[in-house]
């Protein structure tokens, strides 16, 4: 157990800046979820981690150590594949138990250290089966029940739902969310489902392009997103974002006009409100009116959506509404639900506290 | 509705069965007419009067009072030292697929693994060296060979043959790495094993059709080879093939020639076993990486 630090770490190659001047401070025993686009750098960023990619710049210590210069297999961690990394020859119990042979743990512990990794995975009763006699949520619980056989210092999880159909991946992400909160053990896990992400963090890094966008627990995420960038990414469907004007406190742009909003600034800014934060608004009424552009039924709420400029805005309508496309209605937006970004750089103009 | 539906119609079953039929006696009709006439005299199986005297063999009866001899075997392996030869051969040949098998899987696996691009320019440099005809390098060899006294000796035909098959060992055993998912060997590093164990401990094993496959290939190229041998190696250590040769090269005596055939069959009973061990292996590793992606 250990807490860890990422002091400024970098990747390039050639010209090319894979990861940024990454910086983050990870405590014993957190969940840190690191998600983006594909193309990032959150895997990266994990291969650097586990040491399977060099350093360019900057340095990575697990708990005391500095481990820039160390091999894999002596950083202490167990790392969980997306596409599971099992030995095809090797049986279940085997795969499960090949950290224990390679490191040389003593071999009367072995028979009752695999039987307890496999029973936390529920997979006793497949020990004999080859991998390629498994489904492949089982194939992933083997690698998840490899990688907890030895008691390493940190998880490494990279994207290891990705490969499963919609369901298992319900299941499976309970699981390791269980897995984790009985084992205590620090956990960094890359993915590009932000639901994923909001259910599994303890905190949750946000990246594009190499470089952080934003780091904080999954509400303060939600609720407060740092730029442009993460407002579009979290939460589904994403954060409405409009570009207009903002004048005496008043937003305004094509079809929209939100008053009441923060009277200090003015020019172009991109106003940003979720689906859910605003409501229908009775006939001849609401901040936003403008003809309906495509109406969805989600089962549990109708999303209406409007054709703003450039961009799609959608809205949650109860589940029994209905509209023609094309027919006008109203939305009622609330200038507290909503957020103001800078028109030019995409940051958050949030008043700080 | 009893006759399912993929039954193919008649014709066409007949059709192909009789192509294959037809392919397969063309294919087999040189060895097994070889294998039948290395037990007769030599009258017979070259005999000028009838053709069927090959099959029957009266000559075989008159000379030796039986319809088969071993007279050819008797002749090559014991009077004319083929037994030899063979060993000579087996020599060579293992040592060349060991070696060339070693520096293969090794360089194959480094040259899939490495992210750099000079990997690419060094496969195409070692694909030009093997298009080149095998003449080519060893007249350039031959001088050298006889200043520094090492000519007609085993072990310089060995670095020579391994050095003609060791690019094609490579760009084989290379496209055999790359079929393999990077995340086994990354995992079994990250579980604890050195970058040799994970080649050893979880890549090999999984290795093993394309190693088989281009062992065999490597083991063709070292047994068959004539160009190499025939010039490299002295009288006697000469391995079957061009042992075989020099047989064909006396024919003005009577039944020497008899010798070359039941010396051939004698090269050629190896290679059947050899197919049929390692059939299954053979065709998975042919077929490696064609449908799975």
């Amino acid at each position: 157990m250990a807490e860890m630090h990422l002091k400024n770490v970098s990747k390039r190659w050639g010209n090319f800046v894979g990861v940024d001047n990454f910086d983050l401070h990870i405590a014993d025993e957190e969940f840190i979820v690191l998600l983006g686009p594909s193309g990032c750098g959150k895997s990266t960023t994990m291969r650097m981690i586990a040491g399977l990619e060099d350093v360019t710049d900057g340095e990575i210590w697990i708990g005391d150590r500095m481990v820039n210069r160390l091999e894999p297999k002596d950083r202490d961690i167990a790392m969980v594949f997306q596409s599971y990394g099992l030995y095809p020859q090797l049986s279940v119990y085997e795969n499960i138990r090949f950290p224990l042979k390679v490191r040389k743990a003593p071999k009367e512990e072995h028979h009752e250290r695999v039987m307890r990794a496999a029973e936390m995975v529920e997979l006793t009763d497949l020990l004999e089966r080859r991998p390629a006699a498994l489904s492949g949520g089982q194939r992933q619980r083997v690698a998840l029940g490899r990688a907890i056989v030895r008691k390493p210092t940190v998880f490494l999880m990279d994207e290891p739902l990705s490969n499963l159909d919609a369901k298992l991946r319900v299941s499976t992400r309970a699981q390791i969310k269980n897995l984790q909160h009985k084992l205590r053990t620090t956990t960094i896990y890359v993915t590009h489902d932000q639901i994923e992400a909001m259910t599994l963090a303890d905190r949750v890094v946000v990246m594009n392009k190499g470089k952080i966008q934003q780091v904080g627990t999954p509400t303060d995420i939600y609720d407060y997103p740092a730029n442009t960038f993460v407002a579009s990414f979290i939460g589904s469907p994403a954060m409405n974002l409009v570009n207009g004007h903002i004048e005496n406190g008043v937003f305004s742009a094509e079809n929209i006009r939100v008053p009441g909003l923060r009277t200090d600034i003015s020019g172009p800014v991109t106003l940003g409100f979720r689906a859910e934060d605003v409501s229908l608004a009775p006939d001849g009424e609401g901040e936003l009116r403008a003809p309906v552009y495509s109406m969805e039924l989600l089962g549990e709420a109708s999303m209406i959506s409007y054709r703003l400029g450039e961009a799609l805005v959608s809205i949650k309508a109860p589940k029994d509404f209905r509209i023609e496309i094309g027919d006008e209605v109203g939305t009622h937006i609330p200038a507290a639900m909503c957020h103001l970004f800078d028109a030019d750089t995409g940051e958050s103009l949030r008043l700080s506290e | 509705m009893a006759k399912s539906v993929n039954q193919k119609p008649l014709p066409l079953v007949a059709l192909s069965t009789g192509f294959v039929l037809l392919w397969l006696f063309l294919a087999a009709f040189p060895f097994i007419w070889t294998a039948w006439g290395s037990f007769k005299v030599e009258a017979d199986f070259f005999s000028r009067t009838d053709w069927m005297n090959a099959l029957t063999g009266p000559a075989t009866e008159a000379q030796t009072g039986s319809r088969f001899t071993g007279d050819g075997y008797y002749g090559a392996w014991i009077e004319q030292g083929f037994w030899k030869a063979v060993v000579n051969s087996t020599i060579v040949v293992f040592c060349v697929v060991t070696i060339s098998l070693t520096f293969g899987t090794l360089g194959g696996y480094a040259l899939a693994r490495s992210g750099f691009k000079y990997t690419f320019w060094l496969l195409i440099a070692a694909l030009i060296f093997r298009a080149m005809p095998h003449v080519t390098l060893v007249s350039g060899y031959l001088l050298p060979f006889f200043e520094m006294n090492i000519w007609g000796y085993l072990p310089t035909t060995i670095i020579v043959l391994v050095a003609i098959n060791q690019p094609f060992t490579l760009w084989m055993l290379h496209s055999f790495f790359l079929t393999i998912p990077k995340d086994l060997d990354e995992s079994a590093m990250v579980d604890g094993c050195t970058r040799f164990q994970a080649f050893r401990l979880a890549v090999i094993p999984v290795m093993w059709p394309g190693v088989v496959t281009t062992g065999l290939f490597s083991f063709l190229l070292a047994y068959n080879d004539f160009t190499v041998t025939s010039m490299l190696l002295s009288q006697e250590n000469q391995t079957m093939i061009p042992k075989i040769n020099s047989f064909l090269g006396s024919t003005q005596q009577e039944g020497k020639v008899m010798y070359a055939v039941a010396a051939a069959v004698s090269a050629m009973a190896p290679l059947f076993v050899l197919v049929m061990v390692f059939q299954r292996q053979i065709v998975s590793g042919l077929t490696a990486g064609a449908v799975k992606g």
